[in-house]
């Protein structure tokens, strides 16, 4: 009898073993597969691609490199002598038209004081007269108005709270309206971007709690899933010039799992923390426990 | 769970360190029971050594980080 117990005993405690390690197995592939975290993730921020409407010689630069500006903040100034030269122009232009107009009117009123001693043509030439040098002068002052704004124009300001970053102008360089002058990272949209598999979209919701692991910063930050991404290019199809899909034709027989960017909201950033924009982080989404 | 270890500038994922200690680890108590014989209570020994290695994975991976 004995002699039959032991092997059974020895076979339990084997299958035993097995059954624990199963579930260990179980329970690290749960954590390194399908809990969703993710290490391919970023630090991003809106850039601010500050751009002068006006074209001119740069005169002053009011930033430096890497520099805190606030809403308001002057940033750089073009050109502003010859902008006032237009505006002292214009207004000598509205004096001009002023001019020609009161002539214009005296010259009616003398004309329709002299009654039929003078032709009806040139009374209506007259009248005609007046309103084109009425027009001018409206003409000549909304210019002035436009010489004023672009005066105004001239002195660049930021428009959010950031920091200017990767400055490369001067003051002396010529800049064309509507080029690129310098970069102005908007301090207040600082986020998470986390690219998950879409395997692990599943898993995520909407105000979950995130743990954000910057590469080489033993300190964790914490936030929540803002939003994700409403669409990702899709790399099996192209547009032909006779805008009928082309199709890839090639399906790859093993293949991966397409990363879609998930938005976190930085909520508590240990002091410190240096917030580059391009950082990368490791993002770790905590299913919240079901109620 | 940070997910990756630095060395020297390189990242590795953990667990690939993890897996790496967790087999130097059975080698040792495997031998350690084989000397104590232990491997008399059990009817196969080897399926109790992958068991034994994942085992030792799964606790290694425990105690590195807290779970999500």
């Amino acid at each position: 009898m004995k002699s039959l117990l032991a092997p059974l005993a020895r076979s339990a405690v084997t299958i035993l073993i097995v059954l624990l390690a199963i579930l260990v197995a179980l329970w690290l592939w749960r954590r390194y597969e399908t809990d969703p975290w993710t290490r391919d993730g970023h630090l991003r921020a809106d850039i601010v691609r500050v751009t002068p409407d006006v074209a001119g010689l740069v005169t002053q630069v009011a930033v430096h490199d890497n520099q805190a500006v606030k809403p308001g903040d002057i940033l750089f100034v073009v050109d502003r002598p010859r902008f006032q030269l237009t505006l002292a122009q214009s207004d000598a232009a509205i004096a001009s038209a002023r001019a020609t107009l009161l002539q214009a009117r005296r010259e009616a009123q003398r004309d329709l004081a002299l009654g039929d001693l003078v032709a009806k043509e040139t009374h209506e030439q007259n009248v005609a007269r007046v309103a084109t040098a009425s027009a001018s002068l409206a003409q000549a002052e909304s210019q002035r108005d436009t010489a004023a704004l672009n005066l105004a124009r001239t002195t660049v300001r930021a428009t959010v709270r950031g920091i200017v970053t990767n400055l490369d102008l001067h003051p002396g360089d010529y800049i064309a309206a509507g080029t690129q002058a310098m970069a102005l990272v908007d301090s207040d949209s600082l986020r998470v971007e986390g690219y998950f598999e879409e395997t692990k979209l599943a898993r995520i919701r909407l105000g979950d709690p995130v743990v954000v692991h910057l590469m080489g910063e033993p300190r964790a930050l914490y936030g929540r899933v803002d939003s994700i991404a409403a669409g990702i290019n899709d790399s099996e199809r192209s547009n032909t010039t006779n805008l009928l899909p082309n199709v890839n034709p090639t399906f790859t027989w093993v293949r991966l799992a397409q990363r879609i960017p998930v938005r976190v909201k930085l909520e508590r950033v240990p002091a410190g923390v240096a917030l580059i924009v391009g950082r990368t982080a490791t993002v770790t989404v905590q299913p919240r426990v079901q109620p | 769970m940070t997910g990756e270890i630095s060395i020297g500038g390189v990242y590795l994922p953990t667990i690939l360190l993890l897996t790496v200690a967790a087999l130097l680890l059975t080698g040792l108590l495997t031998r350690l029971f084989a000397f104590v014989g232990i491997y008399r209570l059990v009817a196969y020994r080897p399926l109790v050594d992958l068991a034994l290695f994942i085992l030792i994975l799964g606790l290694l991976a425990l105690l590195t980080g807290p779970s999500a």
